[in-house]
């Protein structure tokens, strides 16, 4: 990483000539400055500048504006506006044209060294201009300068307004309107969320844009550290702050007043000032390209016809959507999610997880991808948060010609989960722990029909670990117990076959069936018995809320993490750290709580009276004693 | 006289009274009587009031002793019940139904000598599924009693040949409607009349069954009656729930059985006193504590594990942490000491980790949940 301390003259890095000085001093001197203010205050714009200056830093070329940055990477809007904003400052303050510059070159002022400006220390040459000034620059200075934004005047304080139709705009605006409708519960699911916000924004909330990994929902995070919105709960639940809500009514208020007037179409090169002055710094460099980018293939998804939302609109034109109002956007976005796939519009198709395919010192686990291919299965490696083999009914697209890619089809997942155990798999996970999480994950994962796949079960049993028996019981526990089908298998081959026959009797099973799209995250799991009894499930989840739901390392509430801390203390079980939760369930209560008592042995019996576990029974003086001195010792603990 | 100065005194405060305290007397002879009385009246009731309150103190004080006895009792017996629902205890209130078709073979010997030395009641049964092994219990009082009271479990085995289950391949391939009697149509037959059953279905072989490796290494790498096998398994599992398992001999299958029982024990103590769901398992090897004795030692380990609880933490970024401040109250009194939030938010950033796989400082985003985690009052509030 480059170390932009680092002075930048006279750099030889083991060279004969010297490196040559930046040619953008001044763009390199403010973007280190904006770098170390975001540093000072902790903010992650630190991070964008910082690469905005490394990718200057190899540039060899003078830059005339800020605009003309652009084309650099991790260049973008947010950047450049500043840059050339900042021009204008400096062109104000030290005269514009080369008859002003410094060093009485020809060079535009801002391409002319500014070493003695700058902090950096050196005593080689100095004066040996970063760049040669040619005739044509000074021409090209005085275009630029007509062409360059008038100014705004400066600003000393910018709030932070997301740009129309970016992703924190959209976010903002429909949970706002949500919480506006009659029976609002006053917050939205992930999900939920992303689907109506949809309309509203140009860019994918789901699907990256190509060579990014970066999406829409990106911009929530940002919309969280400016406290404009909240985050809570597992599953996440997003609402607005006062702060949020403020914001979001004006933007509301300004939208619905736009409808009423038709905009024309602006030009490219003009952003559309409709708000006010706003640096929307969520924008990546990647939204540059969005041109390039077929849009279509999000709305063809949307069942009801909708306005193509094509990428040609220059942010000043509002959408069909806008101007017909508000509801039209929640009803479409609830459309999008209560969608459905007829007979035939669909092909059943096995995942098999990454990890399923790679690794594994004998090569085994390649073989089975063998043995899939050679059976000519329907397959598709991909990574699975939880799993190693599901199935999903994928709808059919058709390639759009002159894409490469071909549009994204929908996906549901079937009620199938597959969780493959070889034998000597199966005794490391009961030892280390792994194998009741790993239980506990596929019962919450959504999918009612979860399957435990034992292979080698012919194996000599004598080099394992466990004793057979205990392995043996384990497997019925499984069955028994946390109620998984349990299949047993002689060894991969098998595995596979089992795979290619399930495959196709799913395909068989599913023929003739409309498929419908349930969201987990607005009903529920629901359906328990007669659901159980039911062959086949018609009603499923869409393979992404899926996937996304059963990540590993979930976000933490406040809530569970005390919960775990209190489960530190030996002594201390699952039920009695619930119990504590039910009295204070945030550690600042418990303290709170430690505060009002009057005496330090009343501090101590604080918690000895609470109830826990079916029995009821007293949690006892020496636990709330033990939690009393982690909490309340003044000093250092032992 | 003195009298007849009270008398005054005591005309007023009577008229004060209700006259229902004092007897009405008109006479000043009645006035002393009425004296006499009022006074030691007075007395009574002062007496009466002393009793009465006594009483009413006894009165709570027994109604408090009782109802600690009651509490006592009732705990007694709801532990007693709970105990009931132990495994050690709830598998004696299990039977074993052993169909009479599987006295046939004498290798059901073994099964039913195993049972008698457990000392698990078993009965056979010439009803139901043939070829079943199934258990049944009395209803426990939180469920319906249903049948004499008695709860059929939903676990059955059904013990077969390796030439019935050949049976019932070709059968199932060749979609031959097989005759009522054959087996695997009473298994259809009965899982439709009660459809929450789980059934596995044992197939005993007398000869290890043969892994696929050694055969074909051709172009069927398994064969063909390999395949049709697994078209009939995957069948039962789809359409019926049907497990099936391949066992050798009845040492094997008495295992599985034995298996089964103690399993189906431990399912009502633990829908009981399971775990509560608060969002993670349970277990794990991060739920092991740390012993604290009395005096509070070992706490200093409990907090650093406690840092640790915070997704992405490892040991050595805990220790940074704790070893700065050792204990909460030292951290949190830090925090009062920042003149803002964000310097509370960042007051850990800096922090240097020592012997960390990559980390070289705690960090603010880390930093930041720390403090979220110590302060807010909001326990569903994010920190990832």
């Amino acid at each position: 990483m480059l170390d932009a301390n680092m002075p930048t003259d006279q750099v030889c890095l083991g060279r004969k000539r010297p490196v040559p000085s930046c040619p953008n001093p001044l763009f390199l001197q403010w973007l280190t400055e904006l770098r170390d203010s975001a540093k000072e205050k902790g903010l992650k714009t630190q991070y964008v500048y910082q690469k905005a200056i490394n990718s200057l830093k190899k540039y060899p070329l003078p830059l005339k504006n800020g605009k003309e940055a652009k084309i650099l990477q991790n260049f973008g809007d947010g950047i450049c506006k500043i840059l050339d904003e900042r021009l204008q400052k400096h062109y104000r303050e030290n005269g514009q044209g080369p008859q002003f510059s410094a060093d009485g070159s020809d060079a535009p002022i801002h391409l002319a060294p500014s070493f003695q400006r700058s902090n950096m220390a050196s005593s080689k040459q100095m004066e040996a201009p970063t760049n040669e000034p040619s005739g044509n620059l000074s021409e090209h200075m005085k275009r630029t300068q007509r062409e360059v934004r008038k100014e705004k005047g400066t600003k000393k304080k910018r709030e932070y307004v997301p740009q129309k139709r970016s992703g924190g705009y959209a976010v903002l605006l429909t949970l706002y309107r949500h919480a506006q409708t009659t029976g609002s519960k006053g917050f939205m699911f992930r999900n939920e969320l992303q689907t109506e916000a949809q309309p509203l924004c140009e860019k994918s909330f789901t699907v990256p844009d190509l060579g990014s990994k970066y999406t829409a929902w990106s911009s929530v995070s940002t919309l969280i550290q400016k406290d404009l919105l909240v985050k809570t709960h597992n599953p996440a639940r997003y609402s607005l702050t006062d702060q949020g809500l403020a914001l979001a009514e004006k933007l509301d208020s300004e939208e619905t007043g736009m409808a009423k007037e038709y905009v024309e179409q602006m030009s490219e090169e003009e952003d559309a000032q409709d708000g006010p002055d706003v640096v929307d710094l969520t924008l990546e460099e990647e939204e540059e390209q969005q041109e390039e980018k077929e849009r279509c293939r999000f709305s063809k998804s949307l069942e009801r016809p909708v306005p193509a939302l094509s990428v040609n609109q220059a942010r000043g034109q509002i959408s069909e959507s806008d101007a017909v109002g508000k509801s039209q956007t929640l009803e479409m976005g609830r459309a999008a999610m209560g969608w459905h796939l007829p007979p035939g519009s669909y092909e059943i198709v096995l995942c098999v997880d990454v990890i399923e395919t790679t690794g594994g010192s004998s090569g085994r686990k390649q073989e089975l991808v063998k043995e899939l291919q050679r059976n000519c299965v329907t397959f598709d490696i991909r990574k699975l948060n939880v799993g190693d083999f599901l199935w999903v009914a994928r709808e059919k697209v058709t390639p759009v010609p002159g894409q490469l890619r071909p549009p994204v089809g929908k996906e549901l997942v079937l009620d199938y989960i597959i969780e493959r155990k070889r034998m000597d798999d199966l005794c490391g996970s009961i030892i280390d722990g792994r194998f009741r999480e790993q239980k506990f994950r596929l019962k919450r994962c959504g999918l009612r029909k979860p399957i435990y796949l034992v292979e080698e079960c012919g194996s000599a049993a004598a080099h394992l670990s466990i004793p057979e028996s205990t392995l043996q019981q384990a497997i019925v526990n499984t069955q028994v117990v946390d109620g998984f089908f349990v299949k047993r298998v002689q060894d991969v081959k098998e595995s596979a076959a089992y795979l290619t026959i399930m495959t196709r009797y799913l395909q068989k099973l599913y023929h003739n069936c409309t498929l419908f799209c349930r969201s987990r995250e607005l009903e529920g799991d629901g359906g328990d018995e007669s659901e159980q009894t039911e062959n086949l499930s018609c009603s499923l989840m869409a393979f992404t809320e899926f996937n996304y739901g059963a990540i590993k390392n979930k976000c933490q509430t406040v809530r569970e993490v005390f919960a775990r801390q209190l489960m530190q203390i030996s002594g201390v079980s699952g039920d009695k750290a619930a119990t504590v939760l039910e009295h204070y369930s945030t550690v600042s209560s418990l303290l709170q709580a430690y505060d009002q008592c009057s005496s330090e042995s009343e501090k101590e019996k604080l918690l000895s009276s609470i109830k826990y576990g079916k029995l009821k029974r007293n949690l006892g003086p020496a636990l709330s004693r033990t939690i009393y001195q982690l909490y309340c010792t003044h000093g250092p603990l032992s | 006289m003195p009298a007849v100065q009270r008398a005054n005194t005591w005309e007023i405060s009577d008229s004060e009274e209700e006259s229902d305290l004092n007897k009405p007397s008109s006479s000043s002879s009645g006035e002393k009587k009425k004296r006499r009385r009022r006074t030691r009246e007075e007395v009574q009731e002062e007496q009466e009031n002393r009793r009465a309150a006594r009483e009413k103190q006894r009165q709570e004080k027994n109604k408090l002793k009782e109802e600690k006895l009651e509490e006592q009792q009732r705990r007694r017996e709801a532990a007693v019940r709970v105990s009931l629902f132990k495994p050690e205890n709830f598998i004696k209130s299990l039977t074993l139904q052993i169909h009479a078709a599987l006295l046939r073979d004498a290798g059901c010997d073994v099964l039913l000598r195993t049972l008698d030395g457990l000392q698990w009641k078993n009965c056979i049964e010439n009803q139901g599924l043939p070829n079943s092994i199934s258990w049944t219990r009395p209803a426990l009082q939180t469920e319906d009693e249903a049948k004499n009271g008695v709860i059929e479990e939903d676990q059955v085995l059904m013990v077969i040949s390796h030439y019935e289950f050949e049976d019932m391949v070709m059968s199932h391939k060749t979609e031959t409607n097989q005759p009522a009697e054959s087996l695997l149509q009473h298994l259809y037959k009965y899982l439709t009349e009660a459809s929450r059953k789980f059934v596995t279905v044992l197939v005993i072989s007398h000869q290890q069954r043969s892994g696929s490796g050694d055969e074909d290494h051709f172009d069927f790498h398994l064969s063909q009656h390999h395949l049709d096998t697994e078209a009939l398994l995957v069948h039962l599992q789809l359409y019926w729930n049907v497990s099936v398992n391949f066992l050798f001999g009845w040492q094997e299958v008495t295992d599985h059985v034995v298996a089964v029982t103690k399993a189906v024990s431990k399912r009502p103590y633990k829908a009981l006193c399971g775990e509560p769901d608060l969002g993670f398992c349970m277990d794990g090897s991060w739920s092991a504590g740390v012993r604290v004795d009395r005096d509070g030692r070992g706490l200093a380990q409990v907090w650093t594990r406690q840092i640790q609880q915070l997704n992405r933490v490892s040991p050595a970024l805990a220790k940074a942490v704790t070893s700065v401040y050792p204990s909460p109250s030292l951290l949190l009194q830090a925090y009062e000491q920042q003149p803002s939030e964000e310097e509370r938010r960042r007051l850990l950033a800096d922090l240097t980790v020592v012997g960390g796989a990559k980390e070289r400082r705690v960090g603010p985003e880390l930093s930041g949940r720390i403090h979220r985690l110590l302060t807010s009052q909001n326990p569903h509030l994010m920190l990832d």
